[in-house]
């Protein structure tokens, strides 16, 4: 990844501007180590600082065009950038950056481009021709972006907040998949797949069309000049991106300049369950695997600079960043730049325990669209900001846009969690990767149930920070709350404890409108709490467990009885924290 | 490098403090971006960021000993460890880092085993059998480190500057080759070679004798578990680091993990003279070499970012920082953690031009040792902190605390400039790597004079930078300098806006206070500007050129002619930038 700031028309084209500028541009310099560059264009400023995974020796930025007359600062990887440099052959390339293609393509189609490039993106392009600009972000979001605006008629555009917060009036995020033009003035959506609409398609579930699009996603993203590995926590998703990527890996040009074995990073408290699943696979892969252990302190230690980092209140995403964030810190220290993880598979085939009560394909169906779209403020800020804060780039396959497509397209009747057929959630994804003879993973690593991120990491990690919290949040303070924070009120005191560093350093109202609020039950959005009557109208925090799905339930050796719902008090024993529910919000009816 | 950070009897346990404390030791990360850590006992708190060389995979600090009853935080590389390891037969070592043997040392010696390190470091260790603890820093100060008090009664211990300063209500420079101890309360040197006295010393110059010691002092230096290589301007000092690394490379552990084939590194303007210089010595040598070219608009555009690393408003420091910074990204961006550089050797071999007027060898040799004292401020600083600000670790084999010690103990009438007997600055060092049978360098090398740092990256360097200052800083501003700064007063339009951009990040008194001023000609200390009563009485900035030395003077192809003092006008021309002296401003001080 890399970091981008533009200044557009600010009517000042002083030495203080362009001295506050780099500044403010430095403060991203932690997601590009490697070099940084500054283009002035009158009152317009493009700035980047770069991580240079594609040539390392010419890809510095901003990228132009062949008489420089178009300027682009980017952040993202072009996967298709080869086959898009033969679709102009009159264009004259500088350097081998994937990214260049961007600036030629404009020339050559305008705004319409965008949809062409197959990858992830945020980028500002300045036409000096005509002087206008045009910003856009990729599909899903995965590379993070804001826009603000200054009082000087000035607009700003962002790789994190903390790049503009302090001089914009008023800033949001930049809604993925849309481009900002000076000309039109306003957001475009470029990003129209079929899915986007929330009709329910139709189109039989086929293991291996699925398989097949899985596979070129990950080998699209082996792409890279410098050394890479794969996040493994042991789970099904990582677990499916490492044997892949083992599978593929050997003939591709990165093999070549760093040999053909995989290495696989795993984070967990000593003993946790995760390393253990994670240590199983990576034996049966066979990878070079790095085991990272950290203790609850490092992990407190660590918070005020995860929500500097993450730019959230948001307690689920805090809770996974950590681990993340103290492992990417290792990982980098060993030379690596990059790494493929498995983000965006629960979305996109309901994966979350509360899929168990969809009511039917239609809702199922809805209810993923609609975390997909809001993937960009979860589970890709965290993926994404938890890797860059030390210059890791973290790339996610499964968010691949022709795999999504592919995903999205299947009639949803086949993502439908039947006990007693013995579908479990993910059920498609596993069927899929099911190879009899040339076996991805074994069967029982295939078809386990796993824990959700920062439980894996070691049962005692939550319960270390909720103790941690209760420590310096008095029932005072919890007392006051709602006149302090009006907005998306913390309602338990990990809540309060996160808010209150997030406004440290977040001060203005625009700030903590960028996180989203709401209610929601164990990560559903907040239209699928009408999936169960319990979990709109249960108040009690511990309701969480009304939600019991018992994880083993499918284990082969057990009668596969479900017990959504029922006994919640044993359930709460045996799984407590995977049933953590985004509990502050439970309280609130939508 | 890494970076420390130790907050002592602050009277705060407090949850507040601590993430107070995590909050200023991520202001050094910087210095140590693999990993951090943050001992707490009680009211004392050690923390540190380090850059993993030795041990990556478990040398994490702070370090213990055996019972942890004795906690360290440490900057160094203590190359001697596996020797000072077998001292100790009887201490269980729980990593591979080479300065977990502070810990043991201290346990088994107290305070007293300092001298006993071969290396560099800054650390403070903590004895929790008795609350009491011990800060040191290296012979040299080739690490840096600073000392500062709060109003609680509490002392702070920090890499830079920027770790401390909101925070203490004092503070300043931590002496290099000293120790405080919570126990005396006070500063202790526990530095003592024979030099610092500044005594003439009689040992006869053995050319091999020298050799020997710095190939030494450069192996020692190839102690590393991660990829490195070696700063190149293709001058006498960096040429000959390269020259020895090369020959000694193979047979190193590091070779077996990184290859026999070493990096070298070069920065400069297009088509300036480090870089084709560099590129010639790289050829010989057959090192894999890299040249970073950068713009005078990238390097006026990294000046705050520099300041703010370097923590210094000295003109000649920033000039030569900049590129060094600037390169520094690049080179670790290649996955490189470590270089070695050849800071020093000017200093202990009065390798500037002003020793061409050195009256005689006594104050020729008092100098080099004013010099060496200083090199914590001025170079040292420079070559730390502009490669640290990137988690690069540079070092120094001139500055070897064995080789400073046979450098120094030649008779110094061997370092005096003769131009009749075509001895060239720092000819002793020239003539002990003169082998004939098997050259390290080519003749015409060997006894290149070349441009100092901030001219050999390309002349237009300086006269951008100058350019810029003169539009930003107005006549207006500089006739009111003296009130606004009356302390170390710029009085160039460079200096003060460099001055300028310090003090918004270091508001503080004690910061400027950190900075060394004072009357200098072309580097000088101010004590030699008695060598030539022109200097002294020179108010005219221009009368930089009175230093004139021509520096092609020994060509062997010409006869050997030295224009010192003579005919300035002709040498303005030719050689102005680098006449360029050091701190114009101050030339008018009379000292």
């Amino acid at each position: 990844m890399c970091g981008i700031l533009a200044v557009l028309g600010c009517s000042d084209e002083s030495q203080a501007k362009r001295v506050r500028v780099l500044e403010l541009s430095r403060r991203l310099k932690h997601r590009g180590p490697d070099w940084s560059g500054l283009h002035q264009f009158g009152d317009c400023y493009l700035a980047h600082q770069r991580l240079a995974i594609i040539d390392p020796a010419s890809g510095d930025q901003p990228l132009y065009n062949e008489d420089k007359s178009i300027v682009v600062t980017v952040n993202g990887e072009i996967y298709n950038h080869e086959e898009l440099r033969k679709l102009l052959p009159n264009h004259k390339f500088r350097t081998g950056s994937d990214c260049e293609v961007i600036a030629h393509l404009y020339e050559e189609h305008g705004e319409g481009f965008v949809d062409m490039l197959d990858g992830i993106f945020s980028f500002v392009l300045l036409d000096t021709r005509d002087n206008s600009y045009l910003a856009a972000r990729d599909a899903i979001g995965i590379t993070p972006l804001y826009i603000g605006w200054g009082l000087d008629g000035s607009v700003w555009i962002s790789s994190e907040m903390k790049g503009l917060n302090d001089d914009c009036e008023h800033f949001e995020v930049f809604p993925p998949g849309h481009l900002y033009s000076s000309k039109g003035g306003s957001y475009k959506r470029w990003y129209n797949p079929p899915w986007f609409s929330e009709a329910i398609p139709s189109v039989p579930y086929d293991p291996l069309v699925l398989r097949e699009a899985f596979e070129k996603a990950v080998i699209k993203r082996l792409m890279t000049d410098v050394p890479f590995g794969v996040l493994l926590s042991g789970g099904l998703d990582s677990s499916l991106v490492a044997a892949v990527t083992a599978r593929h890996l050997a003939g591709t040009k990165a093999a070549e300049q760093w040999g053909t074995q995989l290495h696989s990073f795993c984070v967990g408290l000593e003993g946790s369950p995760d390393l253990k699943a994670a240590r199983e696979v990576a034996d049966y892969l066979g990878t070079v695997h790095h085991e990272f252990h950290f203790t609850v302190q490092d992990g407190i230690d660590a918070i005020e600079e995860v929500i500097y980092h993450i730019e959230t209140y948001d307690v689920t995403t805090i809770r996974a960043s950590t681990p993340m964030f103290l492992m990417s810190r290792k990982i980098k220290a060993l030379g690596v730049k990059m790494v493929i993880s498995g983000e965006g598979s629960d979305e996109i085939f309901g994966g979350y325990l509360y899929f168990h009560k969809a009511p039917n394909k239609e809702e199922l169906h809805k209810e993923t669209c609609r975390k997909i779209k809001a993937l960009h403020q979860y589970d890709c800020l965290r993926a994404n900001k938890a890797t860059s804060a030390w210059g890791l780039e973290a790339r996610v396959p499964f968010l691949d846009k022709e795999f999504i497509d592919v995903s999205m397209n299947i009639d949803p009747e086949s993502k439908m969690i039947k006990p007693d057929l013995g579908r479990i959630e993910k059920w498609v994804l596993r069927k899929a990767f099911d190879d009899e003879e040339n076996p991805y993973l074994p069967k029982h690593i295939l078809y386990r149930q796993k824990e959700q991120f920062s439980d894996g990491v070691g049962y005692s990690w939550i319960d270390g920070l909720k103790a941690h919290s209760a420590e310096h949040v008095s029932n005072k303070m919890m007392q006051n709350a709602k006149n302090i924070y009006p907005h998306n009120t913390p309602t338990t005191k990990e809540a309060y404890y996160y808010r209150m560093i997030f406004e440290r350093f977040f001060p203005q109202n625009s700030a903590r409108l960028t996180v989203p609020g709401g209610p929601s039950v164990a990560c559903s959005t907040a239209k699928a709490i009408e999936w169960d009557a319990q979990w709109s109208k249960n108040l009690d925090p511990s309701g969480r467990a009304a939600l019991g799905v018992h994880v083993s339930a499918y284990d082969p050796t057990v009668p596969s009885s479900i017990a959504a719902g029922t006994n919640p008090a044993m359930l709460i024993n045996k799984k407590q924290r995977m049933m953590e529910v985004k509990a502050p919000e439970l309280t609130i009816s939508s």
